[in-house]
């Protein structure tokens, strides 16, 4: 569904963020990433629809490579993949709803876009998925005057309206609470298991990621130094994707 | 310990140094200045004298009242100018912005050129403006039209860049990242986001340039400054105090119109 192969990027042309990175993620599967601070977790996710242009490698998404995509070609692959943030990312003086319907932007043509015109069946299922990740009675209610659980749960369902094959989640939980961050983590559960979308996500909880992955990626220094499925993550290994080469910056967070 | 409070000390003592250092080149500079002008600082004594002159001749008497007429029409006519010119800035002023801006930018290059531009226009004083017009165009409203114009264009452009980069990357992205197209970026992420913000500035500078129209129709031969000037010339002194205060009482309005737009908005 998606593999990843060789994937390189330096942001300075010096330093390498990340060193020939890869791996795959299965349908209906929950990947999780995880990974000390910097250690190029983010720079994954981006690379994966292409917000960053990354150096060297191969991004196979149903077997094409969104790294030789041209801009009409990239803007129809992206409408396939949803994305949610740490920081939610939601246009805040808009409500709800606008906010759900813009994962349905990539498939509209510009102006019906730009002006909001959306048709029916788009309001109805905006609606739907409002309901469906809990917040179906605050659709009017500006994202600004939400909580963080909620706005993330915006952010969910817009990405849903994207009917994406796969979801990528950027420290989703980093910013909330331990209910939000169960609720929030639920919703993305059900949605490998009952809808068969994989769910890759950058995390680092490993608890959580113990809990609610079926596969584990660590990544240390730019590096796959783990790639199994999460029963094989042992303490050892925790400890091992952890580790604090010689060769790395003093500077490294910890953020076990 | 004690040696961090010796650390804390000097720097304390440090920071003294510096703003004293400050002070005395500030002064300095005055010293500088009013002997490179001729300016005699005991002169400041005289303003006293000036003011009550100018108290005894401004203020409005029975007479001036009946100027009120000829002083609303052109007040209307200065208000009307200073909101227009700053409305069409604003409208060009956005479109310059968002192209310049970095986060949107479509080449470096074109943000460096707009760059220039605004800070070109905005750092022309708005006199310098009004005489250079003058000669293409005449005494009339377009005059003082265009030269608040192009300095509100400079300012506004500057101003809703900054805004416009305040937006942030990631919300650009994420947008992005659902297919959206560049337009519906901005339409539907950008322009909600800072429109409270634009609309803030705009306001400002209606204030502002309700002050500025004042003195270019000075300049221009328009609207209430040239009134002013006319009454003050032909030594209609309470005339020229009642166009005074009229222009205060427009400027204050605005302002509080301003003030609760902008508290509505936010
Ligand atoms: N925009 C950027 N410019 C320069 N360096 C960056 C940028 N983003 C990330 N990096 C560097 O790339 C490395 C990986 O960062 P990132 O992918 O954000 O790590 P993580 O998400 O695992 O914390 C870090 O060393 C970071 O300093
Ligand atoms: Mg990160």
């Amino acid at each position: 569904m998606l593999t990843v192969k060789h994937l390189a990027k330096s942001y300075d042309g010096e330093k390498k963020s990340l060193t020939d990175v890869s791996f795959s993620v299965r349908p209906g599967e929950v990947t999780v990433i995880i990974g000390p601070s910097g250690a190029g977790k983010t720079t994954i996710l981006r690379s994966i629809n292409q917000l960053i242009r990354d150096d060297d490698g191969e991004i196979l998404f149903d077997s094409t490579d969104m790294r030789q995509l041209n801009r009409s070609q990239l803007r129809r692959a992206r409408t396939r993949i949803g994305m949610i943030f740490q920081n939610y990312n939601l246009i805040e003086p808009l409500t709800a709803i606008e906010n759900v319907l813009h994962g349905c932007l990539g498939t509209k043509s510009n102006l019906a876009g730009m002006f909001s015109i959306y048709s029916a069946d788009e309001k109805q299922e905006a609606l739907k998925l409002l309901e469906k990740v809990g917040l179906r009675d605050f659709a009017y209610q500006q994202c600004r005057n939400l909580s963080g659980g909620q706005e993330q749960r915006v952010g969910i369902a817009r990405a849903l309206m994207q009917h994406p094959k796969i979801i990528l989640c950027d420290e989703p939980i980093a910013s909330l609470d331990p209910k939000s961050t169960i609720t929030v983590m639920d919703i993305l559960r059900n949605l490998a298991t009952a809808e068969g979308i994989s769910v890759l996500i950058n995390l680092h909880q490993v608890d959580i990621a113990r809990h609610y992955a079926d596969h584990v990626i660590g990544i240390n220094n730019g590096q796959v130094v783990f790639d199994d499925a999460t029963s094989a993550l042992t303490d050892v290994a925790v400890t091992n994707i952890y580790r604090k080469d010689a060769n790395q910056e003093g500077s490294l967070m910890y953020e076990l | 310990m004690n040696s961090d409070i010796q650390q804390v000390t000097t720097f304390f003592n440090k920071k003294r140094f510096r703003l004293t250092v400050l002070i005395l080149i500030l002064g300095m500079a005055y010293v500088g200045a009013s002997f490179g002008l001729g300016f005699q600082t005991q002169s400041l004594l005289g303003v006293q004298d000036g003011m009550i002159w100018l108290l005894k001749n401004f203020v409005p008497n029975a007479t001036s009242n009946g100027y009120w007429s000829e002083i609303l029409q052109q007040l209307y006519r200065t208000f009307l100018v200073a909101v227009t010119s700053t409305t069409c800035a604003a409208v060009v002023s956005l479109f310059l912005a968002i192209l310049g801006a970095k986060t949107l930018t479509v080449s470096k290059a074109l943000s460096w050129l707009i760059r220039g531009f605004s800070s070109l226009m905005r750092n022309i004083p708005i006199v310098a403006w009004a005489m250079i017009l003058l000669f293409s165009f005449k005494q009339n409203d377009l005059t003082g039209f265009l030269a608040l114009f192009f300095m509100t264009l400079g300012f506004l452009t500057r101003a809703f860049m900054e805004t416009i980069e305040d937006f942030g990357t990631e919300k650009i992205q994420a947008l992005q990242a659902t297919g959206a197209t560049y337009l519906q970026v901005i339409f539907q992420g950008l322009l909600p986001e800072v429109a409270v913000a634009l609309l803030t500035w705009v306001l400002y500078m209606i204030e502002n340039n309700v002050r500025d129209a004042t003195l270019v129709g000075l300049l221009t031969g328009t609207g209430i400054g040239f009134i002013f000037n006319l009454y003050f010339k032909s030594l209609r002194y309470g005339a020229a105090g009642l166009v005074v205060l009229s222009v205060i009482i427009l400027v204050v309005t605005v302002e509080l119109i301003s003030n609760l737009v902008g508290r509505l908005l936010a």
